[in-house]
């Protein structure tokens, strides 16, 4: 365990947190964004040290959302929506620092208590996951694409960018070393060379998550960024941790939701921040404080959204399937370094899994002391001018593109591609998640379906096969049918 | 009944049965996206001239029009200078600078000389750094 411990590893660490808290800081640039452009330097570093560097940018983006979101009453990243309702109101009324760190020590103690739940549960589901044959592993991968689709935003939707992000995701060759004939499909005639093996994951990532989102600025005329004198973090603060100990109830159910809400594939920080917040609401003795600068608002809102970091993790180190889309692009590292996530990764690859446990403690802990100690330097990061930082981004993404299959231009004209694509689906209501988790999970689906059918030769193999396949369709049927009702409701309260 | 089920996968067409399956799911969800959007789908046209009209056209349309060429130029500026990484290094510099200017809303000297700074040292960091200590090529 202490020889993964080396200065390097703890520099990527500490770096990675710092400039994932500047990424997350930035209004306009994610965590994800962050975990993108940086994916292609764990290519020389090691996998161990490669996921060192992305996990602290993970934690950092998620925790630096909450600087903006307080001083400016703009969400650094989607996760801190929540944060700017009681945040930005203490800001106004001089307490922007001692909302700053309620938000800092909620942010590390959501991480803390996510991490745990990974350690304790993701190896035991892991395990469980291991007796999985064919048939299984595809009604898990089934249930992941309903769930997902049935906690998007608009439930049809949800469905149609999850199985179009299957369908784009099997264009190029069925793999020989999957078991498939090695044909092709779906390849417009006159493009074989480059569409032979696909599209590569990394670039449709980065396009999707790096330049789309530089698009999406670009539109809207890139907006200034903010000066020091818009900072309102007041006089030094009043903070103390009693303020945190009235909350221990609320911080832990919130952290709970959130590394709940990670655990299901595809749901962002977002949704899980904002179930945090309502429940704390709607629990508290005084919901009428909330939205006027309640504490207990910020303290839902952050220890939610951190709690994601680390329940994100637990299906895609168990079962392989991503949490979140920050989640996804770590699939990108392993890729890289040659090694497929699923359930026999803990027990192949432990110094990883140790080493991936110590990268998000350390993390958590590097944010913490550097946010709570150097929060008036923090703020400063929301000045940074775009107009320097966008281009730098864009090149990033290029080498990233470019570097990722040892130097591929077609690469980098598929990040252009899914760019354009990112910023357009904004604009027709095609969701991200699904789409980017249908894509990802797309070829292994397939190798299921059809390893499932030339094995059994029967399609009610499926419902039969194990009383695991009978819970998963249980499954499967309940989180359909929950949220149409979730959504006839809705219908019916707006009526 | 178990005959309706059972199904025989030829090994030479395999490849085609997923993605069969998937284009049948898909084409279903579209038209049933197209049946429940009809009104909104219907107005199409005025929502893309209104976002049209909305959107910053010159840094948006600028911003793709100089990625279309750094991207284009690339690889015919890298193949003067093979494998040196130059094709890289000679078009993301003046790439940078124009993004940059694109996306300033002022442009005073004072505000101007950082970015220039950035565009020549961050490519040339960059370059160095991936055709040195990483050995990783570039265009």
């Amino acid at each position: 365990m202490l020889e993964i411990i080396t200065p390097l590893f703890l520099s990527l660490i500490v770096g990675g947190t710092l400039v994932g808290i500047i990424f997350g800081a930035i209004p306009g640039m994610t965590a994800t964004m962050a975990v993108a452009v940086c994916l292609p330097l764990t290519y020389s570093l090691g996998l161990e040290n490669g996921l060192a560097l992305l996990l602290g940018l993970y934690v950092g983006g998620i925790s630096g959302g909450l600087v903006p979101a307080i001083l400016l009453g703009i969400p650094g990243t989607p996760s801190s929506i929540t944060t700017t309702f009681d945040g930005y109101p203490m800001a106004q009324r001089g307490e922007g620092e001692k909302a700053l760190r309620i938000g800092i020590v909620s942010s590390f103690v959501g991480g803390i208590i996510s991490l745990i739940v990974l350690w304790l549960f993701a190896p035991t589901l892991a395990d469980f996951a291991i007796k999985f044959s064919y048939v299984e592993k595809f009604l898990i991968i089934f249930f992941a694409m309903t769930v997902m689709a049935a906690l998007s935003s608009d439930m049809l939707m949800g469905v149609f960018s999850g199985v179009l992000g299957v369908f784009v995701s099997l264009i190029g060759t069925y793999d020989i070393s999957n078991g498939g004939n090695g044909e092709l499909r779906l390849i417009p005639p006159g493009t074989e060379y480059w569409l032979e093996s696909g599209f590569s994951l990394l670039p449709v990532l980065i396009g999707l998550f790096g330049l789309a989102a530089i698009l999406e600025q670009a539109e809207i005329g890139v907006p200034k960024g903010h000066s020091a004198k818009d900072l309102q973090v007041g006089p030094k603060s009043t903070f103390s941790f009693a303020i945190i100990a009235r909350n221990t109830f609320n911080l832990i159910r919130s952290s709970l939701i959130g590394t709940f809400v990670g655990i299901l594939p595809g749901v962002g920080g977002s949704a899980a921040s904002i179930i945090a917040y309502t429940n704390a609401k709607t629990f508290s003795k005084t919901p009428e404080n909330f939205g006027k600068g309640e504490p207990a608002g910020i303290v839902a809102s952050e220890s939610g959204n951190n709690g994601l970091t680390g329940g994100a993790l637990v299906p895609l180190l168990s079962l392989g399937i991503p949490g979140d889309s920050t989640t996804a692009l770590l699939i990108g590292a392993f890729t890289l370094q040659g090694i497929q996530v699923g359930p026999l990764f803990i027990g192949n690859n432990p110094v990883t899994w140790d080493a991936m446990i110590v990268a998000m403690l350390i993390a958590n802990v590097a944010m913490f002391v550097m946010m709570y100690f150097a929060i008036r330097y923090f703020a400063l990061v929301v000045t940074i001018p775009k107009h320097i930082l966008f281009p730098v981004i864009l090149m990033m993404c290029v080498i990233g593109a470019y570097t990722i299959n040892y130097g591929i231009m077609f690469d980098v004209w598929t990040l252009l591609i899914f760019g354009v694509f990112g910023w357009l689906a904004g604009k027709i209501g095609i969701e991200i998640a699904p789409f980017i988790i249908g894509f990802i999970l797309g070829p292994s689906a397939e190798v299921y379906f059809v390893k499932s059918l030339e094995s059994f030769g029967d399609l009610t193999i499926f419902f039969t096969k194990s009383w695991i396949a009978v819970v998963l369709w249980l499954l499967i049927v309940g989180s359909v049918a929950g949220s149409v009702l979730m959504a006839r409701k809705q219908r019916r309260m707006s009526e | 009944m178990g005959d309706l089920t059972r199904v025989t996968i030829d090994f030479d067409t395999s490849h085609l049965i997923f993605p069969t399956l998937i284009a049948c799911v898909l084409g279903l969800l579209g038209l049933a996206v197209l049946i429940r959007d009809r009104a909104r789908i219907a107005a199409t046209v005025p929502y893309w001239r209104g976002l049209f009209a909305a959107m910053d056209k010159v840094r948006f349309l600028g911003a793709l029009v100089l990625t279309l060429l750094y991207f284009s130029l690339m690889v015919p500026v890298g193949n003067i200078w093979p494998n040196t990484g130059m094709g890289f290094l000679l078009c993301s510099i003046p790439y940078l600078l124009a993004t940059g200017l694109l996306f300033m809303h002022e442009r005073p000297l004072r505000q101007v000389l950082p970015l220039l700074i950035v565009a020549v040292f961050g490519p040339v960091f960059v370059w160095w750094l991936f055709t040195y200590p990483l050995f990783l090529s570039l265009p």
